[in-house]
């Protein structure tokens, strides 16, 4: 049975959305420009640990680049590799004039909420990426967000050019310093994505639990172009609210999200996906995987299918661990076009006793059961074996069995 | 190996089991007959520990020590394995991670999985999901090489020749035989496994020889004896021959042990 305020959060989820920006320190971003960081080496012990737990490692060795975000001060380094550039972004925007009339603000509008406003009117913080014709970038580039101020609201913007053919991965790591109780990160990231080339985005959040998270993301995907968008959250913010635009212009363009969360008690995460099809042949997948300790999840996904032949499927699931907590899945499919053809499925529900015992009996553990059935639930087919990934499954994984001390 | 004394079972509020009295000497392979709904898989459950099923009366004893309190995961440790007739599918759970946690908990038996892996031509199960998509012989298989390469003590086998057709049949039968084999010893067989197979159509004791069967009908031991003249009695007048051969029995001698 369900108290008022559970009843009144059942009914209407959404009120934890709105974020009141006034309680935030906005005047660093607005008000200094960032400073460079000469090294990323002199960082505490436990905020490297931090990073690396998303994905950012400073032995860099397997990495074409970073980009860190220290709190305002910021750190690039890029290997020297034809046709690949990286740059902060206001170094960036003044170097290339062409970026703000060509790309700046054009994958998504800078009136699009209060958020996207807000950090328009700030300094540019971010990074800005650059892949030439035909350049294929061996390794993942890494940027790290790292927030290290109370109270503070860390803002960026990131622009990512990839040209005809060429092709980056780039890993994202979002996390701040354990004593930070209170903060709010915002970012806009603008993808675009010539004909032929591919972009695969992995970002990983390991939030404190009184930040609140709001990302903008917009991509456009010319002919042939591939974005595969993987969003990994290992302990959620207090709130996290999302829903990254793709617009798959070129034909035979393709677009792939694949997002799994963990969710904790007292935390809100709102994690939808839009995907426009336009191009013909396009193809678009939404894969949603949650899995609720507590707090509340929502799965929105809408693709919109708007050309001959296009092809899309929605995929939301969640897995209820506890009697606290929500999940909604919302599965959405929009046809504009005779020939689209989509589908959506969603399920929720708790791990099934027989699945359990059915382990058991082979010698596991209830925790060892437990993790290894959420570890099968979380395989949502990455298409090439992220180590990063994997450590964020097998740990969000080894929480949902063992519970968090 | 195995004594079951007085057993008395019941899922929810109605019992199954009506004072079970089971002995199976160690080494020995025993077959459990019954119709179908006659409380055979709740026996077999019972002794791996589900749950579900409730222990009202009675006592299960491994190698001298009853086993009631224990779990199913300290069962298992025990020794005790199990190849279920209708096991679950989990998605996303691979046979290779099944195989993994068999060698992290001793890592001695890579090898020998290995070895089992390349004999059964279990390769291509490895990264599939467990008993996902397969036909009835694959989860079969699946099954019984799982039970085998756990290095069991005492063996359970659940149907393992339902739904399956005559060529598969004898494969089955060879995978039973495998796991039946006690590993330690080179050469010959000179001792099996303790083991109770389950089977209600008795097709498999034509691959696997078995030292006695157990006849069970509406939750009670009905018969013990030869299997394959039970099984014989069966084919050719039914369970209901036994049910009369019984109360016939229970008529002329007033005797509590009964045989067919």
């Amino acid at each position: 049975m369900l108290n008022n305020k559970e009843r009144k959060l059942a009914l209407n989820v959404k009120e934890n959305e709105e974020i009141n920006l006034d309680e935030y320190n906005f005047s660093t971003f607005r008000n200094e420009q960032p400073s460079a960081i000469d090294s990323i080496h002199e960082l505490e012990n436990n905020e490297v640990d931090s990073l690396a737990s998303v994905g950012v490692l400073m032995e860099e060795e397997n990495r074409s680049g970073t980009y860190l975000l220290y709190g305002h001060d910021a750190f690039t380094i890029a290997r020297q590799i034809e046709g690949f550039e990286c740059l902060p972004i206001a170094e960036a925007l003044q170097k290339y004039h062409w970026l703000s009339d060509k790309y700046w603000f054009k994958a998504l509008k800078k009136d699009l909420d209060k958020y996207t406003s807000a950090i328009s009117s700030t300094i540019p913080s971010g990074y800005f990426i650059l892949v030439k014709k035909g350049v294929k970038i061996e390794f993942p580039f890494q940027a790290g967000l790292f927030m290290n101020q109370e109270n503070d609201a860390m803002s960026l913007h990131n622009v990512v050019i990839l040209e005809e053919g060429a092709e980056i991965h780039l890993i994202t790591g979002c996390t701040n310093k354990h004593k930070i109780r209170k903060g709010l990160h915002l970012a806009i990231s603008e993808h675009f994505i010539g004909r032929n080339a591919k972009l695969t985005n992995s970002m990983i959040h390991n939030w404190g639990p009184e930040l609140e998270v709001r990302p903008r993301g917009g991509t456009i995907v010319e002919e042939g172009g591939t974005y595969i968008s993987n969003y990994f959250s290992l302990r959620p913010a207090k709130s996290v609210q999302m829903d990254p635009f793709t617009h798959l212009k070129g034909d035979n363009s393709s677009a792939k999200y694949l997002t799994v969360i963990l969710s904790t008690p007292g935390t809100f995460a709102d994690l939808g996906g839009r995907i426009l099809m336009t191009g013909k042949n396009s193809g678009a997948e939404l894969v949603a995987r949650a899995v609720c300790q507590g707090g509340h999840v929502i799965q929105t996904g809408l693709i919109i299918g708007a050309a001959s032949n296009c092809h899309a499927h929605v995929d939301c699931a969640g897995l209820m661990m506890s009697e606290k907590g929500m999940i909604e899945a919302i599965p959405g499919l929009r046809a504009m076009h005779p020939e689209a053809r989509m589908s959506h499925e969603a399920s929720i529900g708790r791990v099934a006793p027989g699945q359990v015992a059915y382990l058991l009996s082979k010698g596991l553990t209830e925790e060892e059961a437990l993790s290894m059935i959420v570890r099968g639930f979380l395989d949502i087919g990455v298409e090439i074996f992220i180590p990063e990934l994997d450590s964020a499954i097998s740990e969000i994984a080894e929480i949902s069995g063992h519970g968090e001390e | 190996m195995l004594e079951i004394k007085n057993l008395h079972v019941k899922i929810e509020s109605k019992e199954i089991l009506h004072g079970i009295n089971l002995t199976i000497p160690d080494g020995e392979v025993h077959a459990l007959l019954g119709s179908n709904g006659s409380g055979k898989t709740t026996l077999m459950m019972t002794i791996m520990g589900y749950p579900e099923y409730e222990v009202t009366k009675g006592e299960i004893i491994i190698n001298g020590n009853d086993i009631l309190d224990l779990d199913i995961t300290e069962r298992a440790k025990l020794g005790i394995g199990i190849s279920q007739q209708k096991p679950p599918t989990i998605k996303g759970v691979k046979l290779r991670q099944i195989l993994d946690f068999f060698i992290e908990s001793n890592s001695k038996r890579k090898e020998y999985i290995d070895i089992m892996v390349e004999k059964f031509n279990m390769d291509k199960f490895l990264d599939r999901d467990i008993n996902s998509g397969l036909s009835c012989g694959e989860i079969k298989r699946s099954e019984l090489f799982q039970v085998m390469v756990s290095l069991p003590k005492f063996l359970m086998l659940d149907e393992p020749d339902s739904g399956i057709d005559p060529e598969q049949l004898a494969i089955i039968g060879g995978v039973i035989n495998e796991c039946l084999r006690i590993k330690d010893h080179r050469g010959p067989t000179i001792k099996r496994n303790t083991s109770l197979i389950i089977t209600h159509l008795g097709n498999i004791l034509d691959y696997v020889h078995v030292d006695c069967a157990h006849l069970l009908l509406d939750g009670s031991i009905r018969c013990n004896g030869n299997a394959m003249i039970m099984l014989n009695q069966i084919k050719k007048a039914g369970y209901e021959y036994c049910i009369r051969c019984q109360k016939l029995t229970q008529d002329n001698f007033e005797k509590e042990e009964l045989k067919c």
